[in-house]
C-alpha cells in the first residue's frame, strides 16, 4: 500500500475550523442537504433488505385478496334479510293443526296486500307438539326459552268439522323480557288477526252483505339512516394494523439494530445532535409504514371492487378517490404518531430482541381499542377525538361511512400529529444514550427521572410534550365549558381559569419537575423600553388585519362557523350587554394575552431554541398558536388558522427580538382586548354601516391606518436595540 | 495536542473504571494506551470522544475542554475501533461519503475524499460492492478511511489489529505510521504488548483503571528492570497478587501471553 503524504492532507483548514453560528452545542450547522443525506442512508438501509419489501408489497397483495372473501359473506350476511324461526309451543296435535292451517291463511292474506313489499320475507315457523299432553306445560316452555311462545287453542267443538276455519279462541303466552318472544306472538297475532277479517268478509258475503273494515292500518318498515356495519369497522382496524406492520421492523434495524450490529458507536461520534440522526431514521420509517399503508389501501379498494363489494359496503358511489386521499391523509397522520412510538420503544434496546419484547405488548394494546370502536355508541367526538388509536379507527371508519364531522377529525388528526412529535422527542433523548457504555442502558428511566440541577431553560422534548398534553386538555375543556348553563359572568370567570390553569399552570408543574427556574424558563424579563411601544402599536393595529384575514377566507370558502353556530355567538354577545366591559376585556382579552404568551412564547419557544434556530423557532410556535385557535368550543374555525398563524409570527418575532415575553404579553393582550372592545360596540359599529362581526369587510380607511401604524410599530421593534443573544445564556430576569 | 487531567469515571457507586488518569499527547506522537481486558481503555477513549461523561477530571483537545463543546470537538477526532461494524446494505462509496458529510465536507468535497481515500487505502476494487461481502482485511481498510474522511487532527484506535491476520496487521501499522507523518495526534489502545512495541513512541500501563506506568520503552527499562512490555506487564501483575495475598503469576503470564 502506497501511502502519499499529501493525499491525505489535500483536506482544507476549514474542514476542521469550526464557525459557531451560535451557542448551541453543533459544530455543524443544520442543512436540508445534509439532513437529506442523512435520511438517503437510512432509506437505503432499509430498502435494499428483502424483508422490508416483502412486508411493504407482498403481505397486502396476499392478505385483503383472503380476507375479502371473508368479508364478502359478512357483508352479506348483514345485508341480507336473515331468516328468523320461530319456535311455537302448542297443546296438542289438533289444536296444531287448527294454528297451521290459520297461520297460512293469514300468511297468504297478507302477502295479497299492499303491505308485502316492506314485509320482510315469512320466518321459520316450529310447531311444537307434545308426545303426552298430560305431561306439556306451556308456560314452563316459553318461561325457560324452550318455545318462543306459546299457544294455547280452544276450539269450539260445535264448529269443528261443520265449517272451515273452526272457530276458537286463542291464549298466547310470551316472554316479558323477550324481544324474540314478542316478535313471535306478534307474527302469530297479525296472522290470526287477517284471518279473522277475512273470515269476518267471507260470512258477511255469504250473508249478502258487503264488508269493508273501518280502519285499515298499513305499517311499513323502514331502515335506519346509519347502519352501523360491522365490516366497516373492521376495515379501519386491519387497515391500519397492517400500517403499522411496514414500519415495525424497519424501527427496530435501525436502532436496536445499529446496536446489535456495533454501528452505533462511530454514529454518534459525529458532531451532529443525536435528535438529527434519529429524524432521519424516523423519516425512513415513516416512509416505509406510509408506503405500506399505501399499499393496504390501494389493496383493500382493489379488493373491494374487484368483489363488487364497494357499493355493497360504502353506500353511495362506493370507494372513491376523495374518500381515498381522506383516508390516505388521515393514514399518513397514524403512521407519524406510530412510528413515533416504536422508535421511542426501540431506541433503548440493545438488541433486536429485546427491541421485539417491547414492541408485542405494544402490538397486542393496540388491537384492544379497534374492538372498542365495533361496540355500538362510539363515535368522534369531543370524547374520543384526543385519544390515541382510538381516533385514528373511529375517524377511518367514520370516513367509510361518511358521518364524519370536521372538528373532531380536525382534533384526532392535529392530536395525533402532537402526540407522535411529543414521542419522537422523547426518543431522541432515549437514542444514543451512552451508546459505548459497557452495562449502562441509558433508557426510559432518563425520560422520568428528575434532574438533579436546577436549569434555566425546557428542553425541547418537554416543550413539545407539554404541548402534546395541552392540546386534547384544551380541546376537551372548551367543549365542557360550552356546556354549562352558567349566566355570562359565572361563564367568563371559568374561561378566565380554565385558562390561566392550562397555559400557566401546566408549564408551571412541568418546570417544577425538571427544576428549571420559572421566571427564566418562560422568559419574564427586562427589555427596553422601545419593545414595549412598539407593542402597544402593533396590539392596536393588528386587528383590522386580522379581522380582514378572517372575513376573507371565509369568503373564498374556509368556513367553520356555520349559520347556528352564528347565531349562538350573537345570543353569547347579547347575554354580555349585561356584563361590566372590563369583566369581559379582563377575562377574554388580558387573562388570554398573557397566559397563551407564557406557553406559546414563553414555555414551548424556550424549549424549541434549545434545538431549532430563530426562524423555525418562531414558525413551529406560531403553527402551534394557529391550531389552537382553530379549536372552538362547539365547533372548529378554520378561517382562523391563518390569521392566528400569522399573529403568532408577529408574537414570535416580539419575543425573540426583544428576548422577553413581556412585549409580546403587551401585544396580545391589547390586541385581544381592542378586539373586544370593537365586538361590544357592534351597535355603534352597526350606525356606521359595519354589519355583523366577520361578515363585512371594514373600511379601507381603517386598514390604511392601522397599516401605517403597524409599519411603525415593525420599523421600531426592528430598529430597537440589538436583539439579545438567541441563545441559552442566563439573562436579567424581573 | 490531546491532554487528560485526573480524568476518572465511576459506575454505579464503587466500580472505578478510570481513576484519575492524566497524560498528554503531542502532534505526530503515537502514544499506546495499554493493559489487560478491563483495564480501561476503552473507557478512556469514550471520553475523549465525548461519548461518556466522565466522573470528574477532564479532556482537552488542541486547548479546548471535551466538556465544554462535545459536538465540536468530535469533528477533530477519528475514531477506528475493532468492533465497530459496517452498514451491511451500503457500499464502502456510499458509507465514507456519509460520514464525510456528517462530519460536515459538502457534497462535493465528500465525493472528492472518498476519492482519495480510496486511492491511498486501496479500496478501489470493492468500492462499489456492498459491505456485507467485503473479507475482514478489506472491511478494516473501510474502517481505517472511515476515520480519516475528515482529516482530524486527533486519531484514536481501539484494538485496530483484533481478528487481523499478519498482512491485515501490516495494513494497521503502514497506516499508523501515515498518521504519524501527518503529524496527528495518536492514540492506540491494545493489549497486544508485542505489536504496540513496534509502532508506538510512549506508552502508558493501565491497569484497574489507575496509570501504572508511563514513558517510552527505555524509560520503562530503566524504571522497572524489565526488557519488555510484556515483562513489565508481569512484574506489575505480580508486585498486584503478592500486595492481595495470591500467588498466581503463573496463570497471570499465561493470561498475558495468550492475548
Amino acid at each position: 500500500m502506497n501511502y502519499s503524504h499529501t493525499n491525505i492532507n489535500t483536506a482544507t483548514d476549514s474542514q476542521t475550523s469550526v464557525q459557531a453560528t451560535d451557542s448551541r452545542q453543533t459544530a455543524v450547522p443544520f442543512s436540508f442537504a445534509q439532513q437529506w443525506e442523512f435520511t438517503l442512508k437510512e432509506l437505503r438501509e432499509t430498502l435494499r433488505d428483502r424483508r422490508t419489501i416483502v412486508t411493504l408489497m407482498a403481505m397486502p397483495l396476499l392478505l385483503y385478496p383472503m380476507l375479502g372473501l371473508g368479508l364478502r359473506f359478512l357483508a352479506f350476511q348483514e345485508s341480507s334479510d336473515q331468516k328468523v324461526e320461530y319456535r311455537l309451543a302448542i297443546g296438542s296435535e289438533t289444536e296444531g293443526a287448527w294454528l297451521s292451517e290459520a297461520l297460512q291463511l293469514g300468511n297468504s292474506l297478507l302477502a295479497a296486500s299492499s303491505e308485502a313489499k316492506e314485509q320482510q320475507p315469512a320466518p321459520d315457523v316450529q310447531l311444537l307438539v307434545p308426545n303426552d299432553p298430560s305431561e306439556f306445560d306451556l308456560e314452563a316452555l316459553v318461561k325457560n326459552s324452550a318455545a318462543d311462545v306459546g299457544v294455547r287453542v280452544q276450539l269450539n267443538e260445535a264448529s269443528v268439522g261443520n265449517q272451515f276455519p273452526a272457530t276458537a279462541r286463542v291464549q298466547l303466552l310470551q316472554s316479558r323480557d323477550s324481544v324474540r318472544s314478542r316478535d313471535a306472538a306478534d307474527y302469530v297475532q297479525q296472522r290470526l288477526a287477517a284471518a279473522n277479517i277475512d273470515w269476518i268478509r267471507q260470512t258477511s258475503e255469504l250473508n249478502g252483505k258487503p264488508f269493508r273494515l273501518p280502519v285499515e292500518q298499513i305499517r311499513v318498515l323502514l331502515e335506519p339512516a346509519e347502519t352501523g356495519s360491522a365490516v366497516l369497522g373492521l376495515l379501519p382496524l386491519i387497515l391500519l394494523l397492517m400500517t403499522v406492520t411496514g414500519g415495525v421492523y424497519p424501527a427496530i434495524d435501525l436502532t436496536a439494530g445499529e446496536r446489535e450490529r456495533n454501528t452505533l458507536e462511530t454514529l454518534m461520534a459525529l458532531p451532529v445532535p443525536r435528535f438529527r440522526l434519529l429524524i432521519a431514521k424516523f423519516v425512513a420509517v415513516v416512509a416505509v409504514t406510509m408506503l405500506t399503508g399505501l399499499m393496504n389501501l390501494l389493496a383493500m379498494s382493489i379488493t373491494l371492487y374487484a368483489l363488487q363489494l364497494d357499493k355493497t359496503l360504502l353506500g353511495g358511489d362506493g370507494f372513491t378517490l376523495g374518500l381515498g386521499c381522506k383516508l390516505f391523509l388521515a393514514l399518513s397522520a397514524f403512521a407519524l404518531f406510530y412510528s413515533a412510538v416504536l422508535l421511542l420503544l426501540t431506541s433503548s434496546a440493545r438488541s433486536f430482541k429485546e427491541a421485539q419484547a417491547y414492541l408485542i405488548p405494544l402490538l397486542l394494546l393496540s388491537i384492544a381499542p379497534g374492538l372498542v370502536i365495533l361496540m355500538p355508541g362510539w363515535n368522534l367526538a369531543s370524547g374520543t377525538a384526543a385519544l390515541p388509536l382510538v381516533n385514528m379507527l373511529l375517524l377511518s371508519r367514520e370516513l367509510l361511512e361518511g358521518t364524519v364531522a370536521l372538528l373532531p377529525a380536525i382534533v384526532a388528526i392535529v392530536s395525533t400529529v402532537l402526540y407522535g412529535v411529543a414521542a419522537l422527542a422523547m426518543a431522541a433523548q432515549v437514542f444514543g444514550n451512552d451508546a459505548a457504555a459497557i452495562g449502562s442502558r441509558g433508557g426510559w428511566k432518563d425520560l422520568l427521572q428528575r434532574p438533579k440541577e436546577m436549569s434555566i431553560q425546557p428542553s425541547i422534548t418537554a416543550a413539545l410534550v407539554g404541548l402534546a398534553i395541552l392540546f386534547p386538555a384544551y380541546f376537551v375543556t372548551s367543549g365542557i365549558l360550552s356546556r354549562g348553563d352558567a349566566q355570562p359572568t359565572g361563564r367568563l370567570g371559568l374561561s378566565a381559569a380554565m385558562t390561566i390553569a392550562l397555559f400557566v399552570g401546566l408549564p408551571w408543574l412541568l418546570m417544577r419537575w425538571q427544576r428549571i427556574d420559572v421566571l427564566a424558563g418562560v422568559g419574564l424579563k427586562k427589555t427596553s423600553w422601545h419593545y414595549y411601544v412598539a407593542a402597544g402599536m402593533l396590539g392596536i393595529a393588528t386587528w383590522p388585519w386580522i379581522f380582514a384575514l378572517v372575513v376573507f377566507a371565509q369568503s373564498i370558502g374556509i368556513r367553520g362557523i356555520d349559520l347556528s353556530q352564528i347565531e349562538n355567538v350573537e345570543g353569547l354577545l347579547a347575554g354580555w350587554r349585561e356584563v361590566p366591559l372590563w369583566l369581559i376585556v379582563v377575562c377574554l382579552g388580558v387573562v388570554p394575552g398573557v397566559c397563551e404568551e407564557c406557553f406559546f412564547r414563553g414555555y414551548l419557544f424556550n424549549g424549541l431554541k434549545q434545538h431549532l434556530n430563530a426562524t423555525w423557532t418562531i414558525v413551529v410556535s406560531a403553527v402551534a398558536f394557529g391550531l389552537f385557535h382553530v379549536v372552538l368550543a362547539g365547533g372548529a374555525a378554520p378561517e382562523r388558522l391563518l390569521p392566528s398563524t400569522l399573529m403568532g409570527l408577529l408574537l414570535g418575532w416580539m419575543a425573540y427580538r426583544s428576548g422577553s415575553i413581556v412585549p409580546s404579553i403587551v401585544l396580545h393582550a391589547i390586541h385581544n382586548s381592542t378586539l373586544l372592545i370593537v365586538v361590544q360596540s357592534r351597535d355603534l359599529l352597526a350606525e356606521w354601516n359595519i354589519g355583523q362581526v366577520e361578515q363585512v369587510h371594514l373600511p379601507w380607511l381603517w386598514l390604511a391606518v392601522s397599516a401605517g401604524v403597524l409599519g411603525v410599530g415593525l420599523m421600531i421593534t426592528r430598529l430597537a436595540i440589538k436583539p439579545a443573544p438567541f441563545s441559552t445564556k442566563e439573562p436579567e430576569t424581573i | 495536542m490531546i491532554e487528560l487531567s485526573q480524568l476518572t469515571k465511576v459506575y454505579g457507586e464503587d466500580v472505578v473504571a478510570v481513576d484519575q488518569l492524566s497524560l498528554a499527547v503531542g502532534q505526530g506522537e503515537v502514544y499506546g494506551l495499554l493493559g489487560p481486558n478491563g483495564a480501561g481503555k476503552t473507557t478512556t477513549l469514550r471520553m475523549i470522544l465525548g461519548l461518556l461523561q466522565p466522573t470528574s477530571g477532564e479532556a482537552t483537545i488542541l486547548g479546548c475542554r471535551v466538556s465544554s463543546d462535545p459536538l465540536r470537538m468530535k469533528q477533530l477526532i477519528g475514531l477506528v475501533s475493532a468492533s465497530a461494524g459496517l452498514y451491511q446494505w451500503l457500499t464502502p462509496r456510499e458509507l465514507l461519503q456519509y460520514f464525510a458529510i456528517g462530519f460536515g465536507l459538502s457534497l462535493e468535497q465528500a465525493f472528492q475524499r472518498t476519492r482519495e481515500l480510496a486511492e491511498v487505502m486501496e479500496l478501489e476494487r470493492f468500492l462499489d460492492r456492498r459491505c456485507a461481502t467485503l473479507s475482514t482485511g478489506q472491511a478494516q481498510r473501510v474502517n481505517l478511511a472511515r476515520a480519516l474522511v475528515h482529516d482530524p487532527p486527533v486519531v484514536l484506535l481501539d484494538e485496530p489489529t483484533r481478528g487481523l491476520d499478519v498482512v491485515g496487521a501490516k495494513i494497521v501499522f503502514d497506516y499508523v505510521q501515515l498518521l504519524r507523518r501527518s503529524n496527528k495526534a495518536i492514540i492506540v489502545c491494545t493489549h497486544q504488548l508485542e505489536e504496540a512495541e513496534r509502532f508506538c513512541d510512549r506508552f502508558g500501563l493501565l491497569y484497574r483503571g489507575k496509570l501504572q506506568y508511563e514513558g517510552t520503552l527505555a524509560e520503562l527499562r530503566a524504571s522497572t528492570g524489565q526488557p519488555s512490555l510484556v515483562d513489565i506487564f508481569l512484574k506489575l501483575l505480580r508486585d498486584d497478587a503478592s500486595g492481595n495475598g495470591s500467588s498466581n503469576v503463573d496463570s497471570a503470564k499465561e493470561a498475558v501471553l495468550a492475548q
